[in-house]
């Protein structure tokens, strides 16, 4: 199937339109956590508190549009008992839109952690760490959210295999930051909020993963969770 | 009618059946290399198809696919057509039933059928269901009495017509006409039963009572069933086919067809898009 075709051509046109809207508010929800993410970033290294105050209440609009997804979900599915593809697409869209909402929540507890940061008055260590692997995930939301208005797989695999990266980044980064807390018992406490925002950085990468594997059965009907790089690169390459 | 059947080797290699495999299931009924004419006009292009015992099988698609033709092979109901020519085999238990010397009769009675519009005889309900048995010869009145009960609750209806078994068939609803029918059919024990749209003309409750009851004689019967209603054929069934224009374009377990089919054709067909 032609995957610009995959949500269109159906002799009912509100049926498309209906999918085509799922689709639109995916987009639009992904690009509203994409800029979550870069303003909790920008506002923790540059001590920017009134951004960081932005990002909280953001996440309020974040919240009302994964609900919204989820209703519009369940509507299609008793009005149109939609199948294949398009059943796909409904339930790629819940799991979807779920995994965006929680990289919202991660955003929001990194803006949480800059406030107190400010609070607390301390320059703490841990911001090259802390802006190698922001960069390198944000990358990875920009890059998942592009492969899924393409349905571009090649792509979804290569953020599969950035997520194994950002896990290693991760790992010698906590190092770093214990060897920091070592090295300056004084530091503890700010370093520890600087360790919750590797953490919820390398969980927004291991969402992004997520929705990689989401795409594969969206476009190939092959669940890939819980099954490895291989398979996923089998699934993706692959003709049944 | 003129039968040109004789031993020709299975091909798999042309239609999509050969993506399913059915080496755990039982045979019911083998179709080879099944082509129907009617007059010039070939309406069936080779199909290769097992239809599993015990089993649902649902066949889907537009009108004039071939998916009620090819059902009514399945007991020779196309013999009664003018101009109907038939090539290939479709084995019962191993048996051809397009073999020379087959009982045609016998045939209907081992692979029933009903259809569309609940055909009962203007008779009464007890008559209707003994029919079958009477036509065979069988006479024991304890023996039709016994017969018809079975069938009459194998078929869900006894609860409510034990009371009036002498009253006339017509005076039932839809819904209940049809499943006299389908007691009627099993009265003689087939082993195949072939449902053609047999929910077409009832109501949703209606309805859901005959899928409800293909559910439970599928553990006796083999089932096969023609719907439009592609949510019915998603129901009731363990196996669909999708026929188009003669061909077999996908055979598939109904799970997978209806979630990940293969081909574009029957995605654009069960997703409702232009074909």
């Amino acid at each position: 199937m032609q995957l610009q075709d995959m949500h269109s051509d159906h002799i009912s046109q509100q049926f498309n339109a209906d999918l085509e809207a799922i689709r639109g508010r995916l987009l639009a929800m992904g690009g509203l956590i994409e800029k979550q993410i870069q303003d909790a970033l920008t506002a923790l290294v540059e001590g920017d508190t009134e951004l960081a105050r932005v990002v909280r209440q953001n996440e309020k609009q974040v919240n009302t549009m994964d609900v919204e997804i989820d209703q519009e979900c369940t509507r299609i599915i008793a009005r149109r008992q939609p199948t294949a593809s398009d059943l796909r697409m409904v339930v790629t869209a819940y799991k979807f839109s779920s995994d965006l909402e929680r990289m919202g929540d991660e955003a929001k507890r990194i803006a949480k952690l800059t406030l107190k940061l400010a609070e607390d008055g301390q320059s703490p260590r841990g911001y090259v760490e802390v802006r190698m692997i922001g960069n390198h995930v944000l990358d990875m939301v920009r890059k998942i959210l592009t492969a899924f208005a393409r349905y571009d797989l090649a792509t979804a695999y290569d953020v599969a295999k950035e997520d194994r990266l950002v896990d290693q980044e991760y790992k010698s980064a906590t190092r770093a930051l214990v060897t920091y807390m070592m090295e300056d018992p004084r530091s503890i406490s700010s370093v520890l909020h600087m360790l919750w925002v590797l953490r919820s950085l390398e969980r927004i990468g291991d969402h992004a993963h997520n929705i990689a594997q989401y795409l594969v059965f969206l476009v190939k009907g092959k669940d890939v969770r819980h099954a490895g790089l291989e398979s996923f690169k089998n699934a993706v390459e692959g003709n049944r | 009618m003129r039968n040109e059947a004789q031993a020709i080797p299975i091909r798999t290699d042309i239609n999509s059946a050969a993506y399913l495999d059915l080496s755990h299931e039982k045979v019911a009924l083998q179709v080879e290399q099944l082509k129907l004419f009617y007059g010039d006009k070939e309406a069936l292009h080779g199909i290769n198809m097992t239809i599993p015992k015990h089993r649902v099988t649902a066949f889907i698609g537009p009108s004039g696919c071939g998916k009620s033709t090819l059902l009514r092979c399945f007991n020779r109901m196309n013999d009664l057509v003018e101009g109907c020519r038939i090539e290939g085999r479709i084995l019962l238990d191993e048996a051809n039933i397009y073999e020379r010397g087959v009982e045609v009769a016998e045939l209907r009675r081992r692979v029933g059928m009903v259809f569309q519009k609940p055909n009962p005889f203007p008779k009464t309900i007890y008559e209707n269901v003994a029919y079958g048995l009477r036509i065979q010869g069988i006479n024991k009145k304890r023996l039709i009495d016994d017969t018809v009960e079975w069938a009459l609750r194998s078929a869900a209806l006894w609860d409510e017509v034990h009371d009036r078994l002498h009253e006339s068939a017509l005076g039932l609803s839809g819904g209940q006409q049809q499943r006299l029918v389908i007691a009627r059919t099993i009265a003689v024990r087939p082993e195949v039963l072939l449902l053609d749209e047999p929910a077409s003309a009832l109501d949703p409750i209606s309805t859901l009572k005959i899928e409800e009851l293909i559910h439970e004689l599928k553990d006796r019967f083999t089932i096969v069933i023609v719907t439009h209603n592609m949510q019915q054929a998603a129901r009731v069934s363990d196996y669909t086919a999708f026929l188009y224009m003669g061909d077999l374009v996908e055979y598939d377990t109904t799970d997978t067809l209806f979630t990940n089919p293969r081909q574009k054709k029957t995605e654009d067909y069960i997703t409702g898009r232009y074909g």
